[in-house]
């Protein structure tokens, strides 16, 4: 709620329907370069507050890129850089006075194959807490139950926190990736194709827990699954070849799209 | 199912393809067949040389030689345990030198040297270093050490043995820690983990059973390694002393010298020296494979 106080800077009517929850991040022209390679092109959208954003388009139109942007995590590569604004709460998250670990722990992420550490379930989930804070064992275990529990796999591993994360299956790393990420209490939770790697059942998990995270987390989804953003989104943005073309509620994105091109995504005709 | 299908299989197939096919079965044929030729040549050459090792080493190989010194021209008897346990020292002074460096340094190349000119140079350089002959190793480290000190020492022969370790175990570790998935780093990073965090918390841990099979390996190359020792830690016939400033004797120059001698018992000294010194590779290569499997399988 404390995100009121940045609407007043961001021009809500420019590319969408003002719907939803408040705005928390808001991208003011952004461009992104891969070397020479132009990766964005002048991308204005944005996101609202406990609201499930998925952004579609075809394979290398930039979703991703533009995913990468928000927690900076490009920034591992020399030669990827990015011009423009990423307002979070009002604060320009490109600026390079950001404090970048600070920046991760308000902006988790989620990646396309689970990504467990080499270490025990506990320690997985603790990893990110153990980071800035030395918190008394039992707060620990408590926050890491929390964590597990948000994410619908406190049941499945409570008798054997100690064994390694790799042991589990795949929709259960994936699960646990995002117990590990929400136990640092992020303000928004990035997640990058994150069923993908999966079988339905556990894709479906996944579907009703991100339903769930919507409730406390503004949530960013990336997605080839055209059915899936249509089930957990309230806002889809459709991207080709770098750019933005449309972005709306998903109930009129997929109804009744305004561009030809939305519409012929959508519908299968290329992609 | 029907006995005329596979006659009309068998009959159209040579039509259909023709003469590829046939010179392909051919160029199978050799190749396996050479494969296996070379394959029986090294088998055999390999088997010989241990069966030799085996049959001239187990007559030397005797309680006595754990317990007794080398002994001196001519007499009887004697041992070979102020080498073996110089041998340990000397391995283990190059082992505990060359791990820090050895692991440091490959991290480097792995982690942060990762998009760096330099790392590439230091990366050649290294790679030269695997390759170059032992001996060099050792003069360097005669005008290094034991010139400016005036005497032959432990300290020299570590050192020596340390510098031929060290890109084996940066070479294992840079390519181990680069196996660790990119996007497992990403998800350290993304949790707002620093590099070192991420570094030490997630991809050595990752990587630890390479690195450790890495170490192991180095640990095997030097303890057979006899020219870099030629020229610093020589040799000592009396009993192993603390002090690590004067010569100190060993497996591989031991088996050098005693093998060249014409009294019998040191010959068989050596090959049984010979025989221990396999022995502790074989056992060593063992340890690295058994180290490394679990996380294969993984």
């Amino acid at each position: 709620m404390n995100a009121a106080s940045a609407i007043p800077t961001v021009d809500l009517t420019r590319n969408h329907a003002n719907e939803g929850g408040a705005v928390r991040i808001a991208v003011k022209g952004l461009n992104f370069y891969y070397g020479s390679f132009h990766g964005l092109k002048n991308v204005d959208i944005n996101f609202h507050d406990r609201q499930v954003t998925a952004l579609i388009g075809p394979s290398g139109c930039g979703k991703s890129t533009l995913l990468r942007c928000f927690n900076r995590i490009y920034s591992l590569y020399p030669e990827q850089r990015a011009e423009g604004q990423i307002l979070l709460d009002g604060q320009n998250v490109l600026d390079p006075s950001v404090d970048l670990n600070d920046l991760r722990a308000r902006i988790g992420m989620v990646f396309q194959k689970p990504t467990p550490f080499p270490m025990s379930i506990y320690d997985n989930v603790a990893f990110g807490l153990r980071l800035y804070e030395k918190l008394p064992k039992s707060e620990l275990d408590g926050r890491v139950e929390q964590a597990l529990r948000k994410s619908a796999l406190w049941d499945e591993v409570k008798d054997k926190l100690r064994q390694a994360g790799t042991g589990l299956s795949g929709g259960q790393q994936q699960r646990l990736c995002i117990a590990r990420t929400v136990a640092q209490s992020p303000e928004v939770i990035l997640f990058d194709e994150p069923t993908s790697a999966l079988d339905p059942i556990s894709t479906g998990r996944i579907e009703e827990l991100i339903e769930q995270l919507r409730d406390e987390f503004t949530i960013v989804i990336v997605t080839h699954n055209m059915q899936q953003a249509a089930r957990i989104s309230q806002f889809t943005a459709f991207m080709y070849l770098g750019e933005l073309i449309e972005f709306g509620p998903t109930n009129r994105m997929f109804m009744n799209p305004v561009e030809q091109r939305t519409q012929d995504y959508i519908t299968g005709r290329f992609g | 199912m029907d006995a005329s299908n596979p006659m009309t299989i068998s009959d159209a197939a040579p039509r259909r393809s023709g003469r590829v096919r046939q010179s392909r079965r051919v160029a199978d044929r050799v190749l396996r067949t050479a494969c296996l030729i070379a394959t029986v040549v090294g088998a055999v050459v390999l088997g010989s040389i241990l069966l030799m090792l085996i049959v001239q080493g187990v007559r030397g190989f005797t309680p006595a030689m754990f317990m007794h010194p080398t002994p001196g021209p001519g007499s009887e008897g004697g041992g070979i345990a102020n080498a073996i346990l110089g041998s340990l020292v000397l391995t283990g002074i190059g082992i505990t030198i060359a791990t820090p460096i050895g692991v440091m340094a490959g991290t480097y190349l792995a982690e942060y040297g990762r998009f760096s000119k330099i790392a590439g140079l230091i990366r050649f350089l290294n790679d030269i270093l695997l390759s170059a002959p032992s001996i060099l190793i050792g003069l360097f480290v005669y005008t290094l050490m034991v010139r400016p000190m005036g005497t032959y020492s432990g300290w020299a022969g570590g050192v020596a043995l340390a510098i031929i370790a060290v890109p084996v175990i940066v070479r294992t570790t840079e390519d181990m820690m680069r196996l660790v998935p990119g996007t497992l780093r990403e998800a350290g990073a993304a949790l707002g983990a620093p590099p070192s965090t991420v570094i030490i918390s997630v991809t050595w841990r990752a990587a630890s059973a390479g690195i450790v099979t890495g170490i192991i390996l180095a640990l095997a190359r030097i303890a057979g390694e006899t020219a870099p020792l030629l020229f610093t830690a020589l040799n000592n016939n009396s009993w192993f002393s603390p002090d690590l400033m004067g010569g100190v004797a060993n497996l591989p120059v031991m088996i050098y010298q005693f093998a060249l001698s014409p009294y019998p018992n040191w010959q068989s000294l050596a090959w049984a020296g010979a025989l221990l010194i396999t022995a502790t590779i074989l056992v060593l290569s063992i340890i690295a494979r058994l180290v490394i499997k679990p996380q294969m399988s993984r």
